[in-house]
C-alpha cells in the first residue's frame, strides 16, 4: 500500500502542474504568433492576484464573481501589455522588417520593462509586503479521502484549470478565432493573404493568455493566502522552463511538462528541504536543453 | 463602370531602383490573363502592388471600383482576390482541412457561438465550401493529414484550395509551375483552364512560357519593369521588343 502522503503530495503537485499550465499556455501561445518571449507575463498573474484582492475586499462578492473578474482583468492586462510594449515594434509589415530580429527582440527589452514598471508600481500602491487574504476566501479547507486528505483548493485548481483547457482546446481548433491564431503561428504571412486580421490575432493572443495568467493569479493567490508584488516572478520561471521542456511552440507539450514539473516538485519536498525544490525545475531547464534541444514533444520546426 | 480590375501608371521604386516602372493595364471578368517577363522584370513586384503585400509609390490599383492604395492585405483579400504563393506559405503544423478552413473563415467570419450551434447554418456553409474546394484540388483524401506530410507539388493544390475556400472573384496564381515536371505541369495546365472555364478570372504570373502560351488567352509582358507588349499568344510570341527582351539584342 502507498503511504497515503505520497497520494496527497500527488494531488498538491497536480493542482500546482496546472497552475503551471495556465501560465505556460500563456507563454506558448504568444511565442507562436510572435516568435518572442513575454517577459511580463509574470506580471498579468501578479495583477490579477492583486485586482481580485481589492474586489474582495471591497465588496465581498462570491468566489465565482472573483473568478470571472480575474478572467476580465487578466483581458484587459493582455490587451494592454501588447499595445503598450509590443504593437510599437511591429509598425511596418513589409517582408523585410517582419524578418528582421531586431524589430522582433526588441520586444524582449520592452516587455522586461513593463514587467519592472508594473511591479514597481503595484509595490508603491500596495507596498512589498504580503497581503493579508481575507480568511473566509481561502480555499484551503480541508476535505478527507479515505486516509488522505486534500483541501478544496485543490478540486477548485484542478476543476477550473481543466475546464479552460478544455475551452482553449475549443477555441484553437472549432473557431475562427482559434484558426487564425494557429494559422498566424504557422505562417504570417500566408494568414494575411486569406483574409486575416494579424494584427487583431495577436491581440487575441494576448487576451486569452491574460485571461488565463491572471486566473492562475488568484487561484494560488487564495490557495496559499499569500499575494505580494513579486509572486509572479517564480511561477513565470516555472512556466517558461515548461514551455521549453514542452518544445517551445506545442501547447499539449507545455501542459503535459508544466503538470510533470508541478508533481515532481511536490515529490521532491518529500526528500528535499523546500527551498531546494525550485532547483529541480531548472534541473530539468537544463537536461532538456543538453538532452533535447528541441524539447520533449517540439516537433522539428519547418521553415518553408 | 463595368471594370474588373485596372492598374493606372503604377509605380514602385526602391531606393533609386524602379522596380515597376508606369504600368498601365487591365483584367477584365472571365479573363485568363499571363503575365511574363525575364528575371528582375518586375512581375513579383506588380503582383505584390496588387494584393497589397507592397505599397505602391505613385500610380492607382482599382477592383471593381474599390480603390486598393494603402489597403491591407487582408482587407483586399476580402474584396474577392485570392492568391498563392511561388514559395509557398501553407500551414505546416495544420491539417490540410484547416488549412483550408483558415481560407474559408478568412473571408466568412464565424463566432465562438457559431460553432458552439453545431447545427448552425454558418458552420455548414464553410464545412461545404472547404469539402468543395478540397474535392476540387483532388485533396479531400488527405484532409486529415498534417500539410507538412504533403508532397510538394500537393502543397501546391492545397495552397490553391485554400484560396478556392475564399471564394475569390479573382484568383492570383505565383509561379505556381516552379518546381514541377513536364507531367505535373501539364496536369496543372488542365487544372487552371478548367477553373477558368468555372467562370473564375485568373492572373498567372509564370516563368515557364509554354504553360502561359497554351494556357493564357492574352499575355503581358514586362521587362525592366516597364510593360513592353499586351496581347494575345501568337502576337506576343512574334513581337520583336519581347524577342529582344528575352533573348538580348546584338550590338
Amino acid at each position: 500500500m502507498i503511504d497515503p502522503y505520497y497520494l496527497q503530495q500527488l494531488v498538491i503537485g497536480l493542482s500546482l502542474g496546472m497552475t503551471y499550465a495556465l501560465m505556460a499556455i500563456g507563454f506558448t501561445l504568444i511565442f507562436g504568433v510572435l516568435n518572442v518571449v513575454n517577459f511580463a507575463h509574470g506580471e498579468v498573474y501578479t495583477i490579477g492576484a492583486f485586482a481580485s484582492l481589492v474586489l474582495i475586499t471591497a465588496v465581498a462578492p462570491p468566489f465565482v464573481a472573483v473568478v470571472v473578474f480575474a478572467l476580465a482583468i487578466g483581458a484587459l492586462a493582455g490587451f494592454s501589455l501588447e499595445r503598450i510594449a509590443f504593437k510599437p515594434f511591429r509598425r511596418f509589415t513589409d517582408e523585410a522588417s517582419l524578418k528582421s530580429r531586431a524589430m522582433r527582440e526588441a520586444t524582449l527589452l520592452s516587455s522586461l520593462a513593463v514587467s519592472i514598471i508594473a511591479r514597481e508600481a503595484i509595490e508603491l500602491l500596495f507596498g512589498s509586503q504580503q497581503q493579508a487574504v481575507p480568511f473566509e476566501y481561502l480555499i484551503n479547507q480541508p476535505i478527507h479521502l479515505g486516509p488522505v486528505i486534500i483541501v478544496t483548493g485543490d478540486l477548485i485548481i484542478f476543476g477550473i484549470s481543466a475546464l479552460m483547457l478544455i475551452g482553449l482546446q475549443f477555441l484553437l481548433t472549432r473557431t475562427h478565432v482559434g484558426l487564425s491564431i494557429r494559422a498566424v503561428s504557422n505562417n504570417p504571412l500566408g494568414a494575411r493573404y486569406v483574409g486575416i486580421n494579424v494584427d487583431r490575432t495577436i491581440i487575441m493572443t494576448f487576451v486569452i493568455g491574460g485571461m488565463m495568467g491572471a486566473a492562475a493569479g488568484i487561484l494560488v493567490g487564495l490557495y496559499y493566502g499569500v499575494i505580494f508584488p513579486a509572486m509572479g516572478f517564480i511561477p513565470g520561471v516555472k512556466a517558461f522552463v515548461a514551455m521549453v521542456m514542452g518544445g517551445l511552440s506545442s501547447i499539449p507539450g507545455a501542459v503535459i511538462c508544466a503538470i510533470i514539473l508541478g508533481l515532481s516538485e511536490s515529490v521532491a519536498v518529500t526528500f528535499i528541504s523546500s527551498g531546494w525544490a525550485d532547483m529541480v525545475a531548472y534541473g530539468f531547464l537544463i537536461v532538456t536543453l543538453i538532452f533535447f534541444p528541441q524539447g520533449l514533444f517540439g516537433a522539428r520546426r519547418e521553415r518553408v | 463602370m463595368s471594370d474588373f480590375l485596372t492598374i493606372q501608371n503604377a509605380t514602385r521604386r526602391f531606393g533609386g531602383l524602379v522596380a515597376v516602372d508606369d504600368v498601365t493595364t487591365r483584367v477584365d471578368h472571365g479573363q485568363l490573363v499571363g503575365l511574363i517577363g525575364p528575371n528582375g522584370a518586375g512581375k513579383t513586384t506588380l503582383f505584390n502592388l496588387i494584393s497589397g503585400f507592397t505599397p505602391l509609390s505613385s500610380g492607382d490599383v482599382h477592383f471593381k471600383g474599390t480603390r486598393l492604395n494603402g489597403m491591407k492585405p487582408n482587407r483586399i483579400a476580402r474584396l474577392g482576390i485570392g492568391r498563392t504563393f511561388q514559395n509557398l506559405r501553407v500551414f505546416p503544423n495544420m491539417t490540410v482541412f484547416d488549412n483550408v478552413s483558415v481560407g474559408a473563415f478568412g473571408t466568412h467570419p464565424q463566432s465562438a457561438l457559431d460553432a458552439l450551434r453545431s447545427g448552425s447554418k454558418r458552420a455548414e456553409t464553410i464545412s461545404e465550401r472547404v469539402w468543395q474546394a478540397l474535392e476540387r484540388t483532388e485533396l479531400a483524401y488527405v484532409a486529415t493529414d498534417l500539410a507538412a506530410n504533403l508532397s510538394y507539388g500537393k502543397r501546391k493544390y492545397l495552397e490553391i484550395a485554400r484560396a478556392l475556400a475564399m471564394q475569390p472573384d479573382f484568383l492570383i496564381l505565383d509561379e505556381p509551375a516552379a518546381g514541377l515536371n513536364d507531367s505535373e505541369t501539364l496536369e496543372l495546365a488542365n487544372f487552371i483552364r478548367s477553373l477558368h472555364a468555372d467562370g473564375l478570372t485568373i492572373m498567372l504570373v509564370e516563368h515557364d512560357m509554354g504553360l502561359v502560351m497554351s494556357v493564357c488567352e492574352r499575355i503581358v509582358v514586362l521587362a525592366s519593369g516597364k510593360k513592353i507588349a499586351d496581347a494575345d499568344p501568337d502576337t506576343v510570341r512574334a513581337d520583336p521588343a519581347v524577342l529582344e527582351a528575352y533573348l538580348g539584342t546584338d550590338e
